[in-house]
C-alpha cells in the first residue's frame, strides 16, 4: 500500500497546489513530512529482511502492475526525497507561479512511481510523464534559448520512447508478460533465443535517451545548462538517474553487463573531453553529469555485488553534489550576470561567500576528496571492479573530473560578504551537510564486509593521487583551448546518433 | 517479403525518421515525430493481432480463442500520451514563431545560440 501512496499523494498535491495557490508552501512541507514517514516505513521493512511488494488491482504476479520496494527502490526514493527537500527550501520565497509547484510535485511523484515499478509499460507511461514535466520545467522562464533546448529534448526523448515502446511490444510478444521478474524467468529459460538481443537493444536504446548515455543524449548539455538553477539541479541530480534506474532493472533481466561497460566508457570519455573543453560553467557541469553517468554504468556493468552497491551509492552521492553545484553556480551566474568561467573569475568578489562555500563543498565532493561524498562511493565501486583495464578507465575518469573542476579554484580565493537569504542557506546546508556526512550515511547502505575491504589505505592514496594528477594536468593545459564540434547537438544529428547508438548496442548484444 | 502490419510499420518508421532528419521546417518535423509514434503503435497492434479471435469478453468459455486485451489498453494510453506531447510541442513552436517569425529549425538554432552567447 505504501508504494502506491508515494506517487499518488504527490499527484494529488500537484493538482491541489494549483487549486489552492496560497497554500502551496503548507502543501510542500506536508508532502515532505509524509514522504519521510513513508520512506522510514519502507526502510524498516527492508532492514528486517522483508521486500515490500504490491500488485495493483489485486491481480496475481505477472498480470498486474508490480511495485517493489527493494534496495534500488529505497536508495533512489531517499535521493528523490532529499533533493526535493533541497529544492523546496531553495524555491520557498521566490516569486514562482503555483504552476511551478504543480510541475515539481508531478515530477517527484513520477520519479517515485518509476523507482518502484517492475512493469515495462508502466515504466513507459511514467517516462513520458517525466519527459513532459521536465520539458515544461526547462522552458519555465520562457527564454527562447530554453524553449528551443526543451523542444529538442522533447523531440529526441519522444523518439527514444517510441523505440522503447517497440522494445516493449517485442518483449511482450515473446514472453506474454510485462513484469520484469516474469520476463527474467522466461529469458533465463531460453537465453539463446533470437529475439533477446533485438528486444534488449530496443529497450536499452530507448532508456539510454533519457539516461544521459552518450550518443543517445546529446540534448542534455543545452537543456541542463539553460534551465533555471533549481530545475537544473533536479534534472541533473534526479531525473537523469531515472533512466539509470531502469537500465539497472533491465540488466537484471537481460545480459547487459558488457554493453553497459562499453556504453559507460564511451559516455565518460565524451563527457570528460567536452567538460574540459567547455568555457561555460553550467555547460561544464552538464557535461560532467554525462561523464558521471558513464561512471555509474561502468560500476553497475562490472557485475560484482560490491561494484553494484557502489554504483547505487555513487548515484545518490552524485545527485547530492551535482544538485549543490548547480544551485551554487546558478546563483553565482545570477549575481555576476555571466556563466563564462574566465569572466566569473574576474567578477568573483560579487559572489557571496556562502555560495562559494557551497561550490567548494560540491567540488570536493565530485573530485572524490577523502571525507566527502564522492570518495566513499568511489572506493566501493573500485573495490568491486575486477578487471584491471576497467579499473584504469575508472581512475582516468576521476583524473578527468579533477581537470575539469580545477578551473573553479580561482573562485575560492579572496574575501567577500556573507549576504544571503535564509532559504538559500538552508538548501546549501542541507545538500552540503549530506555531502559532508555521506561516509557514515553510506555505511548503513553497504554491508560491513565490503565496507572494510574497500576503505583502506590504498583507496585513500589512489583518490589523492587522482586529484593531484588532475591538478597537474590542469596546470599543463592552462592557456590551451580546444574547440570541439557543436553541430552534433542539433536535432538532426541527435536523431542520427540515436540510430547509430542503437545499432552499436544491437551488435554488442549479439556478438559479445 | 510479406506485406503485413509489422513491415508497413517499419517502413513508416523509416520514412518518418527521414522526415525528422531532412526537413528543416519545425512543424513538418513534429508531424514526422507523430508518424514515428503512430508507426510504433501500428507495430504493437499488428504484432498482437489475431484476425480470427473472438472479442475479449469472458462469456463464451467454449468458442474461438479470444484476443489478448492488454495491447489494446497499451495502445490507447500510448495514443493519448503522443497527443499530449504533440500538443505541448506545438505550443512551444508557437512561442518560437512569435519571437522569430519563422519555423525553420536552422535559423532558430542560429538565432538562439547567438542570443545565449551575448
Amino acid at each position: 500500500m505504501i508504494l502506491a501512496l508515494f506517487p499518488l499523494l504527490r499527484f494529488a498535491l500537484g493538482v491541489l497546489s494549483i487549486a489552492w495557490g496560497r497554500g502551496r508552501r503548507i502543501l510542500l512541507i506536508a508532502s515532505h513530512v509524509v514522504d519521510a514517514v513513508l520512506i522510514s516505513f519502507l526502510a524498516a521493512a527492508l532492514h528486517s529482511g522483508r521486500v515490500t511488494t504490491l500488485i495493483l488491482g489485486g491481480w496475481e504476479r505477472g498480470l498486474g502492475i508490480a511495485l517493489v520496494g527493494d534496495r534500488i527502490g529505497l536508495t533512489f526514493a531517499a535521493l528523490a526525497w532529499g533533493l526535493s527537500v533541497a529544492i523546496s527550501f531553495y524555491t520557498l520565497n521566490r516569486a514562482l507561479r503555483p504552476y511551478f509547484y504543480m510541475l515539481l510535485h508531478l515530477l517527484i511523484g513520477a520519479c517515485y512511481a518509476l523507482i518502484f515499478t517492475k512493469d515495462l509499460f508502466n515504466a513507459y507511461v511514467i517516462f513520458e510523464l517525466l519527459t513532459l514535466t521536465s520539458f515544461l520545467l526547462v522552458g519555465y522562464e520562457r527564454r527562447p534559448g530554453q524553449i528551443w533546448a526543451s523542444l529538442r529534448y522533447l523531440v529526441l526523448a519522444s523518439l527514444g520512447m517510441g523505440i522503447f515502446l517497440l522494445g516493449v511490444a517485442v518483449t511482450y510478444y515473446h514472453t506474454g508478460s510485462l513484469d520484469l521478474d516474469v520476463i527474467a524467468v522466461r529469458v533465463a529459460a531460453a537465453p539463446d533465443a533470437g529475439w533477446i538481443p533485438l528486444a534488449a537493444a530496443l529497450l536499452v536504446s530507448g532508456v539510454a535517451v533519457k539516461a544521459g548515455v552518450f550518443s543517445f543524449s546529446l540534448w542534455l548539455p543545452s537543456a541542463h545548462s539553460l534551465a533555471m538553477p533549481a530545475v537544473s539541479a533536479l534534472l541533473s541530480g534526479l531525473v537523469i538517474k531515472m533512466g539509470v534506474v531502469e537500465l539497472f532493472r533491465l540488466s537484471d533481466v537481460f545480459p547487459l553487463d558488457f554493453t553497459l561497460v562499453v556504453l559507460g566508457s564511451m559516455t565518460a570519455a565524451f563527457g570528460i573531453v567536452y567538460a574540459v573543453a567547455s568555457q561555460n560553467a553550467k555547460r561544464m557541469l552538464a557535461f560532467s553529469t554525462v561523464a558521471q553517468i558513464g561512471y555509474l554504468l561502468i560500476g553497475f556493468g562490472s557485475g560484482t555485488v560490491a561494484a553494484r552497491l557502489g554504483a547505487l551509492d555513487y548515484a545518490v552521492a552524485h545527485g547530492l553534489f551535482k544538485a549543490l553545484l548547480f544551485l551554487a553556480v546558478g546563483e553565482a551566474a545570477l549575481v555576476t550576470g555571466t556563466t563564462d568561467l574566465s569572466e566569473l573569475t574576474a567578477r568573483r568578489d560579487a559572489i557571496p561567500l556562502s555560495t562559494r562555500a557551497a561550490l567548494l563543498v560540491g567540488t570536493l565532493g565530485i573530485v572524490g576528496m577523502p571525507p566527502f561524498a564522492g570518495f566513499a562511493a568511489k572506493c566501493v565501486i573500485e573495490c568491486g571492479i575486477q578487471r584491471s583495464a576497467v579499473h584504469a578507465i575508472v581512475a582516468l575518469i576521476s583524473v578527468g573530473t579533477t581537470v575539469a573542476f580545477a578551473r573553479f579554484l580561482p573562485l575560492f580565493r579572496r574575501r567577500g560578504p556573507w549576504i544571503d537569504v535564509w532559504n538559500r542557506l538552508a538548501a546549501y546546508a542541507w545538500l552540503g551537510g549530506a555531502v559532508l556526512l555521506f561516509l557514515p550515511l553510506s555505511r548503513t547502505m553497504v554491508p560491513r564486509s565490503i565496507w572494510s575491504e574497500s576503505l583502506n589505505g590504498l583507496a585513500f592514496v589512489e583518490a589523492l593521487g587522482a586529484i593531484l594528477l588532475g591538478l597537474l594536468i590542469h596546470r599543463l593545459l592552462r592557456g590551451f583551448r580546444i574547440r570541439l564540434p557543436r553541430r552534433i547537438f542539433r536535432i538532426e544529428e541527435g536523431v542520427l546518433v540515436i540510430l547509430g547508438g542503437f545499432f552499436l548496442v544491437l551488435l554488442l548484444l549479439r556478438f559479445a | 517479403m510479406e506485406i503485413n502490419g509489422v513491415t508497413v510499420s517499419i517502413l513508416l518508421f523509416g520514412i518518418a525518421l527521414l522526415g525528422l532528419i531532412l526537413r528543416r521546417d519545425l512543424v513538418v518535423k513534429l508531424l514526422a515525430l507523430g508518424l514515428i509514434n503512430s508507426s510504433t503503435i501500428l507495430c504493437l497492434v499488428s504484432l498482437h493481432a489475431r484476425p480470427d479471435g473472438a472479442a475479449p469478453i469472458l462469456q463464451t468459455p467454449s468458442g474461438p480463442e479470444i484476443v489478448d486485451p492488454l495491447p489494446h489498453a497499451m495502445v490507447l494510453s500510448a495514443i493519448v500520451i503522443n497527443f499530449a506531447i504533440l500538443a505541448l510541442a506545438l505550443v512551444f513552436v508557437m512561442l518560437l514563431v512569435e519571437r522569430y517569425h519563422t519555423t525553420d529549425s536552422q535559423r532558430i538554432e542560429r538565432e538562439t545560440s547567438e542570443e545565449e552567447r551575448s
